[in-house]
């Protein structure tokens, strides 16, 4: 695959990468973006190449979470030396309304977004992989780099907690979104 | 029914937020601009932490060659100091009798009196190591077991000893096994 056709093959996936991007980095728009860039560099060094081994879109999501590890890890390293940084991007951040605060209007949506970030990583990656991005569990497995069992589980585990937590929250605030959907099972 | 009807609701959460994920997204363009600029930029020539763990490995390295080779420098004394009273017990008579001069010594016949006792002292105190030596080699070589004499029965003598061939027959009988009657 020639830079061209690569490029538009990108340029298609774009949002769906940002997506998926924002989710490895615990929906952090301004780092979302950072790792985006550095995928894209790392594409254009040649230092990721695709091989065709698997479909463009796992492999451009593999490599999204790997950048997004690795940034997390240099950013926390960074943090512990420079506190004067990270303020300066809080502040920044601050200034951005940023997505969350754009899907302020629907509560149901903070609320499952809340409910999203309580969830383990894992649990997280797999659900945001199959029920967003609507790849496959083998799909899925290999853009998380383990077994389809374990993504099986990650993913089981994950809607069961998810299920559990809106059901709590939503029991707190006296709604119930299951009951909505299914008045004659509560 | 009821966990169908669920996943088509986080689904459908889910896909509402695929939908304003999607409109605050940044321009794919700009950012694989940025990210080209990024690759036109010379990079640093070197990366600080990698040139510290490196200096830091050599420094490990360099103080560990220097180390081993101080050891390796100190155990020859080491092992010199304890072989040569050994060494010395072949020489003992010769050195305790009659202390005869190294050529060494011979060689530089005008050394200083402190020269002289130093050596003399040497000399002195390998004797005394020398003898001590062969006074243990001794006490060794006279020891025998307190046990020993129970290994030997009052019939071991014939047990042990052989019938020659010039001995008359009489002698012979005596090895012979006893006629039964």
């Amino acid at each position: 695959m020639d830079t061209s056709e690569l490029k538009g093959e990108l340029e298609r996936l774009h949002s769906a990468s940002y997506g998926w991007a924002l989710t490895c980095c615990r929906r952090d728009a301004t780092e979302a973006e950072e790792v985006l860039q550095t995928v894209y560099l790392k594409i254009l060094e040649g230092k990721a190449q695709f091989r065709g081994e698997s479909s463009l879109k796992t492999w451009l999501f593999a490599v999204i979470r790997k950048t997004a590890i690795s940034e997390y890890r240099r950013s926390w390293l960074h943090s512990l030396r420079l506190t004067t940084d990270t303020t300066e991007t809080e502040q920044r951040t601050a200034n951005d309304p940023g997505p969350v605060a754009r899907l302020e209007h629907s509560e149901t949506q903070l609320r499952f977004q809340a409910a999203l970030a309580t969830l383990p990583e894992r649990q997280r990656e797999a659900l945001h992989l199959v029920f967003y991005q609507d790849l496959s569990l083998r799909e899925a497995a290999e853009v998380m780099g383990i077994s389809i069992g374990s993504a099986r589980q990650h993913y089981e585990r994950g809607k069961k907690r998810l299920r559990e937590s809106l059901g709590l929250k939503e029991s707190g605030y006296g709604v119930g979104w299951r009951g909505k959907e299914n008045p004659s099972t509560v | 029914m009821e966990s169908v009807g669920e996943e088509k609701r986080i689904r459908a959460l889910f896909s509402e937020l695929k939908l304003a994920d999607k409109q605050s997204a940044p321009g794919f363009v700009g950012v694989w601009n940025r990210a080209q600029l990024d690759s036109m930029r010379p990079r640093r020539a070197f990366n600080f932490s990698f040139v510290a763990a490196t200096a830091l490995l050599v420094c490990a390295l360099l103080s560990l060659a220097i180390w081993s080779k101080q050891s390796q420098r100190n155990l020859p004394a080491k092992l010199e100091t304890a072989v040569h009273a050994p060494k010395a017990v072949e020489t003992v008579p010769a050195t305790i009798n009659e202390p005869a001069p190294s050529s060494r010594y011979t060689r530089h016949r005008t050394q200083s009196p402190l020269q002289v006792r130093k050596t003399n002292n040497r000399q002195a105190v390998l004797a005394a190591a020398n003898e001590k030596i062969l006074s243990d080699a001794r006490t060794i070589e006279s020891w025998s077991s307190p046990t020993s004499n129970l290994l030997s029965s009052p019939g071991s003598e014939v047990l042990n000893s052989l019938p020659q061939l010039n001995e008359n027959a009489t002698d012979m009988k005596s090895f012979l096994p006893a006629k039964p009657r």
